[in-house]
């Protein structure tokens, strides 16, 4: 069984107040894919062409005008909100800017847990040391506040926020687009080492193909608001059927050859 | 010719009443001619350096100490600051890493761009065609950096205009008074491959056809040798390495350098797909808790005591690098 499976959802932007004001109705959709436990989607296309706007469809931050978001079979409605939220969680485009300053990690992660489970102190603290261990942090971090962290230690720290309910599938809107090259590794190693032992679906947008090439098992492309094309990466890459896809691909593509004259 | 030739330049700043070493004996050369990409992750020095160079530093809260800041033979540290800044003013364009705070928001476009429009190539008698050429040098440069539809893009102000255009308009800005070197503070950093093609065949472009140098300060790994022709590499202000782009590509010494050129999977064509990328533990430090000698040391898989030492530049075939312990090097 599929573990996310979006069928035919749209939609429909009538305020218009997330594009510019010359732009009365910004319309996305139909979006159409599937994804497996431990797979790796990447969204790409231009700024504006709607991947933020479809991530926050897919964690219920925004609810499509029509279609369905299956999550182990199981359809998502706005009354099944609560569960969504504990089985899609979203990093956003600046993890710090979503950090809070003013409370600790730890106060940070364990707010989630009072909200959301029935869990006592005791078990609430554990399950904070085990996630903050599994993003490769220390128990001390949740001690730590914002200003105390790097920016690799807040890209983790997001990620233990995202991770502390238990998700089957992490949205990410351009996390490594912040980072450096080495910290940039850490983390994608991260991702991808979550995925291998949690079986996590993973669902990223980012403009660096290198690393969607990388670590994506599919791509979906998206222009004005449409998804244009999805498959297979290496199919993508090699095979791309859109001029848009086809000018992406072959301008990185000319840039990672130049690499070798 | 050697245009920039800097030596040992340290930076100091007051950190909580302590003198810290922001930049720590920094060697840069450029030459005429060359693309020259300094790179280096977040905060470890590269708009220091760049407003060091052009004298954008305040210096009252700094210390800038060099044993030589050349220009073209000329010591810039030491000239009066009236005539550094002529000097900066027409031989060195900048482009900024931040377009919109760079350009004066209460002017428009058009009227920017015409100010900083060199005239020196306008014969003197014709001074009273001053406006015309500069019209006309306008229109050019908005031809050569592509954007359209100038006459209404002339008329716009800096925030009605998407981020990618107006660094476009950047260059354009460095291009008007036809300097002999530009330096570019991270052009392409967030934009998508593109846009981000589009400026880098421009600067090559000019490069190619003026003749002009080109300080390209960046750490997009891919972006830096699709065109340039020499490498400096930074790591918490020290220089730890710098060469021609293809030896440092074919032969790092320092274990830094190594470790940025693994960290791009574009540039191994012979990894798997979804295999661990090669990358080294921990963050780069904070100015408030430098280490002491070689920056790199509690990152370093090399390391060792002697570390705490700061290892001075040592030199192979035009080749610099900073390391007691270089890779390929087995024999010492
Ligand atoms: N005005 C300032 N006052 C105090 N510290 C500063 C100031 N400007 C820069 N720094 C510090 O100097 C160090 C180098 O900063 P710099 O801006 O040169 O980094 P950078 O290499 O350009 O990074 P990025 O890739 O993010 O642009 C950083 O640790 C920064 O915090
Ligand atoms: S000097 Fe020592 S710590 Fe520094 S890079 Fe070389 S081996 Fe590593
Ligand atoms: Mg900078």
């Amino acid at each position: 069984m599929d573990l996310i499976n979006v069928e035919n959802i749209r939609f429909e932007d009538k305020i218009s107040r997330l594009f510019t004001p010359a732009r009365t109705v910004f319309s996305l959709g139909p979006v159409n894919f599937d994804l497996q436990a431990g797979e790796t989607l990447a969204i790409i296309g231009d700024n504006g062409s709607g991947k933020s706007l479809l991530a926050k469809l897919l964690v219920g931050l925004e609810t499509p005008s029509s279609g369905k978001i299956l999550l182990n079979g199981l359809a998502l409605s706005t009354a099944h909100h609560k569960q969504k939220c504990h089985d899609i969680r979203m990093i956003f485009q600046n993890s710090t800017g979503s950090l809070n300053p003013g409370i600790t990690v730890g106060a940070m992660l364990e707010e989630p847990l009072i909200l959301n489970t029935e869990l006592n102190v005791q078990e609430r603290l554990s399950k904070i040391d085990n996630t903050l261990r599994l993003v490769g942090l220390l128990d001390d971090h949740k001690f730590f506040y914002r200003h105390m962290l790097s920016d690799g230690q807040k890209q983790r720290v997001a990620l233990a926020k995202a991770l502390i309910l238990d998700p089957k599938v992490i949205v990410a809107d351009e996390p490594f687009a912040a980072l450096d090259p080495s910290v940039r590794s850490q983390t994608v190693n991260l991702l991808m080492g979550l995925q291998r032992d949690l079986g996590l679906g993973f669902i990223f947008i980012s403009h660096n193909l290198g690393i969607v090439r990388h670590v994506a098992d599919k791509i979906l492309v998206m222009e004005n608001g449409a998804v244009i094309e999805s498959g297979k990466t290496d199919v993508i890459f090699n095979w791309p059927k859109e001029d848009y896809t086809k000018r992406l691909i072959e301008t990185h593509q000319q840039l990672v050859n130049s690499q070798y004259n | 010719m050697i245009l920039l030739d800097v030596k040992n330049l340290t930076l100091e700043l007051e950190l909580a009443g302590e003198w810290v070493k922001a930049l720590d004996k920094i060697n840069l050369v450029i030459n005429q001619g060359q693309i020259h990409a300094l790179v280096g992750e977040s905060g470890s020095g590269k708009s220091l350096i760049v407003k060091a160079i052009v004298g954008a530093l305040p210096n009252k809260r700094w210390k800038i100490t060099a044993d030589r800041m050349n220009w073209r033979g000329q010591d810039l540290l030491s000239m009066s600051v009236q005539k550094r800044r002529e000097i900066v003013k027409s031989d060195i364009s900048v482009i900024f890493q931040n377009p919109i705070n760079s350009l004066d928001p209460l002017l428009n476009l058009g009227d920017q761009l015409k100010q900083s429009i060199n005239i020196a190539a306008l014969p003197k008698h014709l001074f009273w065609q001053r406006n015309q050429y500069k019209n006309r040098r306008v229109e050019e440069l908005l031809h050569r950096v592509g954007i359209k539809n100038h006459e209404r893009f002339l008329k716009t102000y800096p925030h009605q205009i998407p981020s990618n255009l107006l660094q476009k308009f950047m260059v354009a800005m460095a291009l008007a008074s036809d300097p002999k070197l530009i330096i570019a503070d991270d052009p392409t950093r967030g934009m998508e491959v593109t846009s981000k093609a589009q400026i880098l065949r421009l600067l090559s472009r000019v490069n190619q056809v003026k003749d002009t140098s080109i300080l390209f300060v960046s750490h997009d790994l891919l972006a830096i040798s699709s065109m340039s022709h020499c490498m400096t590499v930074l790591y918490s202000g020290q220089t730890v390495e710098t060469g021609e782009l293809q030896q440092l590509r074919k032969r790092a010494y320092h274990p830094y350098t190594q470790a940025l050129l693994d960290s791009a999977p574009s540039f191994r064509k012979d990894l798997p797909p979804k295999s661990p990328l090669t990358t080294l533990a921990g963050t780069i430090p904070t100015l408030h808790h430098l280490p002491i000698g070689c920056r790199l040391g509690p990152r370093c898989p090399r390391a060792r005591k002697e570390c705490v030492v700061t290892p001075s530049p040592r030199k192979i075939h035009g080749h610099y690098y900073s390391c007691h312990y270089p890779l390929h090097w087995a024999g010492r």
